[in-house]
């Protein structure tokens, strides 16, 4: 698969932490999750790569453009969709006005074109029939599909959505995976997010990152294979594990390196995630 | 109602492309009304596709956003639609913000009235460059705009956001302060002492602010400000440095010196001035 937006080396220093440590990374078309816990860097590689801070070190571009000039940054702002962690809006707006006032900030400037494209996006995440009702009296999984639109307005072929499904209930966040998925057909789209399940349904490649380094890279499969043969089932918490819990058949689910003999388990993608979390932080430690 | 006269069919084409002209427009208006036979033919002679254009345009107009009062004010005087509605979501462009701005010149000028009457206007003068910075200050960044971090990664230049918000926010702003001055008629043209020093401040805040961020540069500026007037206020008595003859071209001097630095330092407003991020869950995620 083409290579659409590439970055190699970028750093980025807060004080003495490394936010973003000599990162790495290939992303193609179709939706990549990026999975990571708090103060990960997650957030702030989304907003290096979507051109809000420049990295102290390291470069990389997007469909092509190269932005540290400034025309390829903004060529690259012109290619990009944005749904940042936490998207503000002007609350007196309507959900038709503000993705209007985005799309003028996206250099839209005909009026009748710019309101046809606002007509059609709103169609697109359900929102056409509330798109005269004010943002404050919208619901939060409304509030987060018209961020979602403003991303999406002027068809941009680079989309970084930072956590867009924190605080939906398992409905929203069902109609929102939908929609990230056909906003996957045919563009790059990078996805932060805390629900393996949102990789684990939505995802063709998936990152994990930990103290500002990237520590995986592949396909959900591949992060799944990454516990094979590390989860197992026993009677009591065995101690040697370095997760264990009691699911409801009353046995304990393990992860780690099981004991010889152990009763070996199908392996998860939460799995797979936690034991590289586990390795990058024994790494760390050591 | 039954009736021999029908619409010519000639007439009927006109009317569809909306080039029927009156009087022969309010007869098929009026008849159309009445005669279903008409009305079929009417159908039948439309140009689909006009029509379908036509129904667009409709829809479209139905749900465009309605624009306010100042909005279609801008626009009526000239003001693009789409700069129009970029300066609409300056949050100090708001009544509320307006008001306050305007309370504020009431009161000082109220009181310079009443405390001072004839001599000089001090308290209006020091005050009044204050209100164009803090009204800059606030309708840029993260600060006030929930969607700055929206703003800043689009392809609309920062600077020039920053511009058009600028200069919308001075007119307003020292507007404002003309009205005001005109309140303290005794004063002559002294009272508008005021003018050089506002822009002043508002350039070298402005262009202090990819250094020093949003909140310090305009806190530092209007500090400075207050400083050099008591220090002048100690110093001597009678007309406080900045507003003699010679402290006026000071600021006219800074004035111009802050625009040229600004200019200078465009680029930076390209790019957040929030380095970091520090959400709800804590940790620079």
């Amino acid at each position: 698969m083409t290579v659409t937006v590439s970055a190699s080396g970028l750093t980025l220093r807060y004080g003495g932490t490394a936010a973003l440590d000599e990162v790495t990374l290939r992303l193609t078309e179709g939706v990549t999750g990026l999975l990571g816990p708090n103060g990960a860097g997650k957030t702030t590689l989304l907003r290096v790569l979507a051109t809000a801070v420049p990295p102290d070190r390291g470069a990389f571009s997007v469909l092509g453009h190269d932005p540290s000039t400034t025309a390829g940054r903004q060529n690259v702002r012109r290619a990009l969709g944005y749904l940042p962690q936490n998207p503000g809006f002007h609350p007196d707006f309507t959900a038709f006005e503000f993705v209007d006032y985005v799309a003028i900030l996206k250099e839209m400037t005909d009026r009748g074109a710019r309101h046809r494209e606002v007509r059609r996006i709103l169609d697109a995440v359900d929102l056409s029939e509330v798109r005269g009702r004010r943002i404050k009296r919208l619901s939060g999984g409304m509030r987060q599909r018209v961020a979602l639109a403003a991303a999406l307005v002027g068809d941009p072929g680079f989309l970084v959505l930072d956590e867009p499904t924190v605080g939906l209930d398992p409905e929203q966040r069902m109609r929102f995976r939908e929609l990230i998925a056909q906003a996957g057909e045919g563009r790059t789209v990078l996805l932060s997010t805390h629900q393996t399940e949102d990789v684990a349904m939505l995802c063709h490649r998936v990152i994990v990152m930990a103290q500002g380094r990237l520590r995986f890279e592949g396909t959900p499969a591949e992060l799944t294979a990454q516990a094979a043969g590390r989860v197992w089932s026993s009677a009591e918490r065995d101690p040697a594990a370095r997760a264990g819990w009691r699911t409801g058949l009353g046995t304990f689910r393990n992860v780690g390196d099981p004991p010889e003999g152990a009763d070996l388990l199908e392996p998860t993608l939460e799995d797979g995630y936690l034991l590289t979390l586990d390795d990058a932080s024994a790494e760390v430690a050591a | 109602m039954s009736t021999t006269w029908h619409v010519p069919e000639d007439d009927l084409r006109a009317y569809t492309a909306g080039e029927l002209t009156a009087p022969r427009l309010w007869s098929a208006d009026t008849h159309l009304a009445a005669c279903a036979d008409c009305r079929a033919l009417l159908a039948r002679l439309a140009d689909p596709v006009a029509l379908d254009a036509g129904w667009e345009r409709l829809d479209a107009e139905l749900d465009a956003p309605r624009r306010g009062f100042v909005e279609s004010l801008m626009v009526r005087v000239g003001v693009a639609d789409h700069t129009a509605r970029l300066l609409t979501a300056t949050p100090v462009l708001r009544r509320s913000w307006l008001a306050a701005v305007a309370a504020v010149l009431l009161m000082t000028v109220q009181a310079t009235a009443t405390v001072s009457p004839g001599r000089s206007p001090t308290l209006f003068l020091a005050l009044a460059p204050l209100l164009p910075l803090a009204g800059v200050a606030l309708s840029y960044g993260p600060v006030l705009d929930p969607t700055y971090e929206m703003g800043v990664v689009s392809p609309l230049h920062g600077f020039r956001l920053l511009l058009i918000r600028t200069v919308a926010v001075l007119t307003v702003g020292l507007g404002l302060n003309g009205l005001a001055t005109l309140a303290l008629p005794d004063y002559g043209l002294r009272a508008l002492a005021w003018l050089l020093p506002a822009l002043a401040l508002t350039a070298t805040g402005l262009a202090l602010t990819p250094r020093l961020g949003p909140v310090v540069a305009p806190v530092l500026v209007g500090g400075a400000w207050i400083g050099l007037l008591l220090t002048a206020d100690a110093s001597g008595d009678g007309t406080l440095a900045p507003f003699t003859a010679a402290g006026q071209g000071v600021a006219g001097a800074v004035a111009a010196l802050g625009a040229g630095l600004l200019y200078l330092v465009r680029d930076r407003f390209d790019t957040s001035t929030v380095r970091f991020t520090d959400f709800r869950q804590g940790g620079a995620g």
